[in-house]
């Protein structure tokens, strides 16, 4: 086993179902602690699946994948869910769990099922609520909110489960544009602060541009470019991938490249 | 020594009375305690005569009442329906599941019990110390056994006996008379039903033994028990008499029932109904075991040749 | 009715309210099973009943063996019942996330159904004491139908629940499909079959309390370790995942444990309806989704409501016994439309 300095480290990734239909091929990056690396490609590129192999739930059928040098194809679920939280894009729920039940089950990879929670588990939950703005939705059905409301519960629970790792998949999608970059926002602050690392799928990509320190370009599976989003939203990179010629500009206030069409 | 007439007419008549006091006393008693096994295989004891009865199946409660026990009979099922008295006897309920609480409440002496689909709760029966005996008679013999067991058990063997006798007498006459037809003059028969659906009695049922004695053929005594039949079975049996039991007997329900039968789709040219010999029979007389099934046998030879 | 997280003071212990409602729950099942004593065929005041349970040697033998042996064990069965087909029913709810699971979906019942009718068919061979041997055919009945459905949903044990669900339905019409066929053609035990599916409390006795109390409880408290689990379940299958239930090792859990509980009552009482899919949804609406809270509530309300039913089963028209499955559904469905209207408001 190789010692490694970054954070997490994807050796050789290789990932189809059945063996026959590849999905994601070769993968090969580094990321470092408290980055936020925005994955982007067109549907069908393999975002979502490249999140899932990270996360574990899909087990890859060649390569590794090494979290602060810990193989996560070695851990249990059950140890994987205290270092890695997700975000996942759906979030139906079958029954009416209010959302504060719903934050609090975030905390089950640390509750005995014998023993039950200790307050402490209460306190993390509200916390989590507190910072993403959801406290007052807590009595709430979870059935019964917004898309958006649900989005920011979820992500509580995300945080109430204190991992190292954040994965989001397409976290913005069904936002309003205000807390789009309020969240954006306060992943950055929370990235900070918690010293959490973000890897979040993105389907828009001048707010991946924006919110990322850096950006992962798949193309069918590969990995098309990774680095800062001036070297990855070049209009080569995007004909190469979309197959559109983008006109590109200069974010005035970030700094960073934005496509227009 | 000259006895004289009037003395030796008193000295018979004494005799004979006092041989008829002996008989009533002597054979007319059971000795208990006795050891009977009954139908279920199980050997019961009765330490002494039952004074009051349950009965679990209407074919007992016949035979209770028909051996003069009826003052006794304390509980009847739903199902008891003759004769005319059982009416007013408090009713037990199902014939399964037994309602075990209504027949401890009433305290009977013995439970007299049926098999078929009242084996199963027969062992509970006795788990709560009630006295039970199982009859489950298949045919005319099994019948007349019943008869006699029940008499026996209940203390009165030679009421059974010539009960029996009396049935059997009639059994015989019967079977004298179909001795002399030959088979090919033996009508055909389809015992059939009110409904679409066809259900007819094959060997092993008492309608199968009670049609062969009586000089029938049944068309379907080539199948076993009771059997779902189509209506080509029948057609191409060609019967040329079909009888229908009903529950219960009402003049304009059973022109309605013939006239049913006539008119069903491939059947016109059935002997039985070209020459209207479509007869609607009380079904109790012939699905029980009990002495009127005799009555059933002559009600059939009369059908057949009269 | 669950205190709000947005309120430090006030929300108790889950212990705590475990315990509450357990002994709670236990009280009131004692009351609903000593009121239920008092009704039957023969009529018994409650005043005898007291002094009968209190002081049962010298009192009037025939009633103390109606209260004894036939009313209390039939009480009993009746209370075990109620609870583990809610219990169960509520499990497997969680498990194949469908509102509509109740705990005879996953095939165990048809496989004892079909055991049964089997024991039934038989009774002319294995003679007399057929009938205590009938929850034996049964069980195995069960056991073979468990086999069945596990071996062909196997593959996808720790994929996701479908392959469950449609391993136990399919296994379900086979096992009834042979079922109507053995009823085709048994005349002659045709009348018990029927009436041993339409479910029965009556035939109760202590020696079957005996054997079943013990795997009964036992399970199901087994099946109550699993409740955080099936909460998270209820996000989704990945998303228990990324909570760290390992949902494969859960789905295989529950559907033997509540598998074997279901056989275990199933091969005593019949195929009781409707208790097992509707208690558990009366529960949530009482309770809310926690799976924590309503399992112990929908055993609780599970085994009342049993038992009072079958009191109604056994009084209305006396000294016959109406099928205790049409009055759960007659008596049940008011009791929930009642409540979901309430819900709405």
């Amino acid at each position: 086993m190789e010692k490694s300095n970054h954070f997490l480290t994807l050796k050789d990734i290789c990932f189809s179902y059945n063996g026959t239909n590849k999905i994601l091929t070769n993968i090969n990056i580094s990321i470092e602690r408290t980055e936020l690396i925005g994955i982007i490609g067109p549907n069908g590129s393999g975002k979502t699946t490249l999140l899932n192999v990270i996360s574990g739930i899909l087990k890859p059928d060649v390569g590794d994948i090494f979290l602060q040098n810990k193989n996560i194809n070695h851990l249990s679920i059950e140890k994987i869910a205290k270092l890695i939280s997700v975000v996942p894009q759906n979030n139906w729920v079958t029954f009416n769990f209010k959302a504060g039940e719903v934050v609090f089950m975030g905390r089950m990879p640390y509750i005995s099922r014998i023993k039950g929670e200790k307050p402490e588990d209460y306190q993390i939950s509200r916390e989590a609520m507190r910072k993403t703005h959801s406290l007052s939705l807590s009595d709430k059905n979870i059935q019964q909110i917004s898309g958006g409301e649900r989005q920011r519960v979820f992500l509580a629970k995300a945080l109430a489960q204190t991992p190292e790792l954040l994965l989001l998949d397409e976290f913005t999608s069904h936002l309003d544009l205000k807390y789009k970059y309020e969240m954006l926002n306060l992943l950055k602050h929370i990235l900070k602060k918690e010293k959490l690392t973000i890897i979040s799928t993105f389907h828009d990509l001048n707010l991946a541009s924006i919110a990322s320190d850096r950006l992962l370009l798949l193309n069918k599976g590969k990995v098309e470019k990774i680095g800062n989003p001036v070297d990855v939203l070049t209009e080569k990179n995007i004909y190469k991938v979309y197959k559109v010629k983008p006109i590109l500009i200069n974010h005035p206030e970030f700094n960073v490249p934005q496509v227009i069409m | 020594m000259r006895i004289s007439k009037k003395y030796l007419f008193f000295a018979i008549s004494v005799l004979a009375i006092m041989s008829l006091i002996f008989s009533v006393c002597f054979a007319e008693k059971t000795e208990y305690p006795i050891t009977i096994i009954d139908d279920s295989g199980i050997t019961v004891t009765i330490e002494k005569q039952p004074e009051t009865f349950i009965s679990s199946a209407p074919s007992n409660t016949e035979i209770l009442f028909s051996l003069g026990l009826g003052d006794n009979v304390i509980g009847v099922t739903n199902y008891c329906n003759y004769p005319e008295e059982v009416k007013n006897i408090e009713k037990i309920g199902e014939i399964s599941p037994l309602n075990y609480e209504k027949i401890l409440s009433l305290n009977p002496d013995i439970v007299l019990a049926y098999g078929g689909f009242q084996l199963k709760d027969i062992p509970r029966l006795r788990e709560l110390n009630i006295n039970s005996i199982v009859l489950e008679p298949l045919n005319l013999n099994d019948t007349f056994r019943s008869i006699k067991m029940i008499a026996i058990t209940c203390g009165v063997p030679d009421k059974g006996a010539i009960l029996v006798d009396d049935l059997k007498k009639r059994v015989d006459n019967i079977k004298t008379k179909v001795a002399n037809i030959p088979i090919l003059s033996q009508p055909k028969v389809f015992v059939g039903g009110t409904s679409d659906t066809i259900f007819t009695p094959g060997a092993g049922t008492l309608f199968n033994e009670l049609i062969t004695m009586a000089g029938g053929q049944n068309i379907a005594a080539g199948l076993s028990f009771w059997k779902k039949i189509s209506p080509e079975f029948v057609a191409e049996a060609e019967p040329d008499i079909i009888i229908i039991p009903v529950g219960a007997m009402n003049q304009e329900e059973n022109s309605k029932i013939k006239q049913m039968i006539c008119a069903r789709s491939g059947w016109s040219n059935i002997p039985a109904i070209i020459n209207q010999k479509i007869f609607i029979v009380n079904e109790d007389i012939f699905y029980r075991a009990v002495p009127r099934l005799v009555d059933g046998l002559e009600l059939l030879y009369e059908i057949f040749y009269e | 009715m669950n205190k709000s997280f947005t309120h430090n003071s006030g929300y108790a212990h889950w212990k705590k309210k475990a315990m509450l409602i357990i002994l709670a729950g236990t009280l009131v099942t004692l009351l609903s099973g000593i009121i239920c004593l008092n009704f039957g065929a023969v009529s018994i005041r409650p005043g005898e009943i007291i002094s009968l349970l209190l002081n049962s040697n010298n009192y009037d033998k025939t009633k103390s063996l109606i209260i004894w042996q036939l009313r209390a064990p039939r009480i009993i069965l009746g209370i075990l019942t109620g609870a583990a087909l809610s219990m169960v029913g509520g499990v497997f709810q969680g498990i194949l996330r469908n509102p509509l699971a109740d705990p005879y979906i996953l095939g165990v019942s048809a496989g004892a159904a079909l055991g049964a009718c089997i024991g039934i068919a038989f009774q002319y061979i294995t003679g007399y004491a057929f009938a205590s041997y009938l929850p034996l055919f049964a069980f195995l009945g069960a056991m073979l139908s468990l086999y069945l459905v596990y071996r062909s949903s196997k593959i996808s044990f720790s994929a996701n629940s479908t392959g469950l669900l449609l391993s136990g339905v399919a296994i379900t019409f086979l096992f009834s499909a042979l079922i109507t066929v053995l009823l085709a053609f048994s005349r002659r035990e045709l009348h018990s079959m029927v009436f041993w599916l339409m479910g029965d409390l009556s035939a109760a006795n202590w020696q079957k309390i005996n054997i079943i109390t013990l795997p009964v409880i036992f399970g199901s408290i087994l099946l109550y370790f699993s409740s955080l689990d099936l909460n998270a379940l209820a996000l989704g299958e990945e998303e228990a995942l990324h909570l760290g239930v390992n949902t494969g090792k859960l789905r295989i859990r529950i559907f033997l444990i509540g598998s074997i509980i279901i056989a275990t009552i199933v091969s005593f009482t019949g195929l009781i309806g409707f208790v097992g899919l509707i208690i558990p949804h009366i529960a949530r609406l009482l309770v809310g989704p926690d799976h924590r809270i309503m399992l112990p509530i929908a055993s609780f309300l599970g085994g009342i409501f049993l038992i009072f039913c079958d009191v109604l089963a056994r009084i209305l028209v006396s000294p016959t016994e109406i099928p205790i499955g049409a009055i759960t559904a007659i008596v049940g469905v008011p009791i929930f439309i009642y409540l979901l209207r309430r819900n709405r408001q």
